[in-house]
């Protein structure tokens, strides 16, 4: 007999399989005495626990591959965090010592302490946080109950393709593991869509439904079922046409991915055939990885901020073998750094930052170049570091919000120095190491026939290019149809652009959102730009729309739109190219 | 001891990936660390107590420092929070 279920929808996908009920894990937290000169040896074994939990957790984020799974691998680090936090750690050991409890009981406790303050907060998603401090506990709890205790899904197949999970409840753990086994859709009773299980699920497109009452009890083991992770149903032992239409949807799926898939090798071409360079935006190794996978020629952004924000700023030697193992991953492939773009006052005292920050836009404060530019000790060691990474293949340098000549002349400058000083330490370094500046200020833009002359290459950051041209700040929801890239005099500044760099022969890129989404492909195409840098997940996509797009009739469709208003209010830019198109 | 204020401005706020962020750098430095929020003060080492600030985007913070490498401290978690934790929004 056929049932339906529903709980949070978290996760979209359909997937079809067996039921797998996992067994729910109860711990029996019991309470007891220990003598006083037990105290140590009972914090002890508090200790080791930790330990052995941190261990499995650690050993657990080498075992994700961050280029699938970033989310999990910081959800599983803020884990790691929590078990060493002194809200449980300290006051765990305080309360074995004054009151004699065993470590279970005195740890329960203090969960319990814990779990009061989360539940008391206003801010669903903070209150949600409790579960992950629960989860965390439960883990010790288990090292503490069994010092040698068995990893989560011991007693699982090794492979669950075609098969769905039904748990009370998953940590980020368990589900990274479930996802490395092939799992093919989870339903848990517990946990709803601010939980990590679903922030996990949704980025690992694992399909889920979370919340669902008395799942393990509704639903028999071996079971077929099918979960709609979109809509958040379950329909256990569905009827024969339920399920025909449900395989259908699932193929159409798979077939837009395969033809995806097939598009990763072959070239960036339009119909009309223009060749496009489709580079990735990228800054940790996994995205690196991505960019590789999923096709990209090269790296055309990557940025080196997350160097910096790790703590003190990083040496020479320390910056240089970031870029070293980028450089081996790419095998060949262009690499272009962008220096520093992060905004604040380095000098501490001489500029209170949020004093700045109140007293204008942050936006067009004192960051990027012009923080460089302050604090030249800061950036010369970047532009060594950088230039002894281009000795190891190719790179490029980019240079951050560039708004005048002096400021190029001083980067320059600077560069002469940073290259003799590595010449006095007998370091090499690519000589013709090629210099960039993104263009993202509007007057930068504007004056291009001027700036242009000092620069290599340049790549327009079009995010901030946008916000500084219509003065409307991005992360604004109420400004957000005021942001658009196809307000004319948006299109003016990029035509205008792409002319001035025609005529001082240097190649232009762009690197902003635009650059990775779809819909703009065929009108930055139609506009002249021919090297995009973007987000590796959207590669194929974009490589997709290039293929079908014919571009001298797209540059022809957008001609007469930009003469005529009254056209422009009947149709937008995008519509009308895609009109032009649709036979590609 | 030195302090700083300054606003949160990343989108979704001092959410769990942000405070690991905050309390990895924090964690860092030997000065002790103080987030205050309000009346509100929690250790900046202490990834539940930042977490139950509950700082929404737009909360204004201070950042207290105390210890032999406060300056480098302060100026870290500051650079840290004012660039929206690295994020890209």
């Amino acid at each position: 007999m056929s049932l339906t279920l529903k709980g949070h929808a978290v996760a979209p996908g359909i997937a079809i399989g067996r039921v797998h009920l996992a067994e729910r894990n109860e711990l029996d937290i019991v309470e007891y005495r220990i003598g006083q000169e037990d105290v140590e040896n009972e914090i002890q074994r508090y200790r080791n626990a930790v330990d052995a939990a941190r261990e499995q957790l650690v050993e657990l984020t080498a075992g994700i591959d961050p280029s699938v799974a970033v989310p999990a691998v910081e959800i599983i680090q803020s884990h790691i965090l929590m078990l060493g936090d002194s809200m449980i750690g300290e006051s765990t050991e305080e309360h074995i010592r004054e009151e004699l409890n065993n470590a279970e009981w005195a740890l329960q406790s203090q969960l319990e302490k814990v779990l009061s303050e989360f539940r008391s907060m206003d801010d669903e998603y903070i209150r949600t946080r409790g579960e992950d401090v629960t989860q965390v506990v439960r883990l010790i709890q288990s090292k503490l109950s069994d010092e040698a205790a068995s990893k989560p899904f011991d007693n699982f197949p090794d492979r669950l393709a075609d098969t769905l999970v039904i748990a009370v409840e998953l940590t980020p753990g368990e589900l990274a593991i479930l996802h490395e086994r092939g799992v093919a859709g989870i339903v848990t009773e517990h946990g709803g869509p601010q939980s990590h299980t679903a922030i996990l699920a949704s980025s690992l497109s694992i399909p889920a439904v979370l919340g669902v009452h008395n799942a393990r009890s509704l639903l028999k083991e071996d079971s077929m079922i099918i979960l709609d992770g979109g809509l958040g149903v379950i329909y256990a032992d569905p009827d024969a046409a339920t399920l025909e239409r449900y395989r259908g949807v699932q193929q159409e799926a798979e077939r837009i991915r395969q033809s995806l898939e097939s598009l990763r090798d072959l070239s960036a071409t339009s119909f009309d055939g223009e060749q496009v360079s489709l580079q990735a935006n990228a800054e940790l190794s996994g995205e690196l990885q991505q960019s590789i996978d999923y096709g990209a020629v090269g790296i055309g952004l990557y940025r080196t901020e997350f160097l910096y924000l790790r703590g003190a700023p990083p040496d020479e030697d320390a910056q240089l073998e970031e870029y070293r193992s980028a450089i081996d991953m790419l095998n060949g492939k262009n690499l272009t750094i962008r220096t520093l773009d992060l905004g604040a006052d380095k000098s501490s005292d001489a500029l209170d930052f949020s004093q700045l920050r109140r007293s204008a836009n942050p936006a067009l404060g004192l960051r990027a170049i012009r923080l460089c530019l302050r604090d030249t000790g800061l950036f010369k060691t970047q532009l060594r570091a950088i230039l002894r990474a281009s000795a190891a293949g190719p790179v490029r340098c980019l240079i951050p919000m560039i708004t005048n000549v002096q400021e190029i002349q001083r980067v320059h400058e600077l560069l002469a120095e940073a290259k003799k000083e590595l010449d006095e330490r007998n370091q090499r370094y690519d000589q013709d190491l090629q210099l960039g500046g993104m263009i993202e200020v509007p007057a930068a833009a504007l004056a291009l026939d001027q700036l242009g002359r000092y620069l290599d290459f340049i790549s327009v950051g079009t995010n901030d290019l946008l916000q500084y041209a219509l003065a409307a700040d991005r992360g604004d929801e109420q400004l957000a149809d005021l942001y658009d890239l196809q307000h004319p005099g948006v299109v003016f500044l990029l035509k205008h652009i792409l002319k001035e760099a025609d005529k001082l022969g240097i190649p232009v890129a762009i690197c902003g959102e635009v650059a990775g989404d779809h819909r703009y492909t065929r009108l930055l195409l139609a506009l002249g730009l021919r090297e995009f840098s973007m987000h590796p997940a959207r590669l194929l996509e974009v490589k997709q729309v290039v293929r079908n797009t014919h571009v001298a009739e797209a540059r022809e469709a957008i001609k007469h739109w930009l003469d005529d208003p009254v056209l422009q209010a009947e149709i937008s830019l995008l519509q009308l190219l895609d009109r032009a198109q649709t036979s590609y | 001891m030195i302090s700083r204020n300054v606003t949160i401005i990343n989108r979704l706020g001092l959410h769990a990936r942000a405070a690991t962020r905050l309390v990895n750098c924090a964690s860092d430095f030997v000065s002790e660390i103080i987030v205050k929020k309000g009346a509100r003060a929690v250790n900046g080492k202490s990834i539940m107590g930042v977490l139950t600030l509950a700082a929404a985007t737009g909360t204004d913070l201070t950042i207290e420092a105390d210890g032999v490498d406060e300056q480098q401290a302060l100026d870290a978690v500051v650079i840290l929070i004012s660039n929206r934790f690295g994020e890209n929004e």
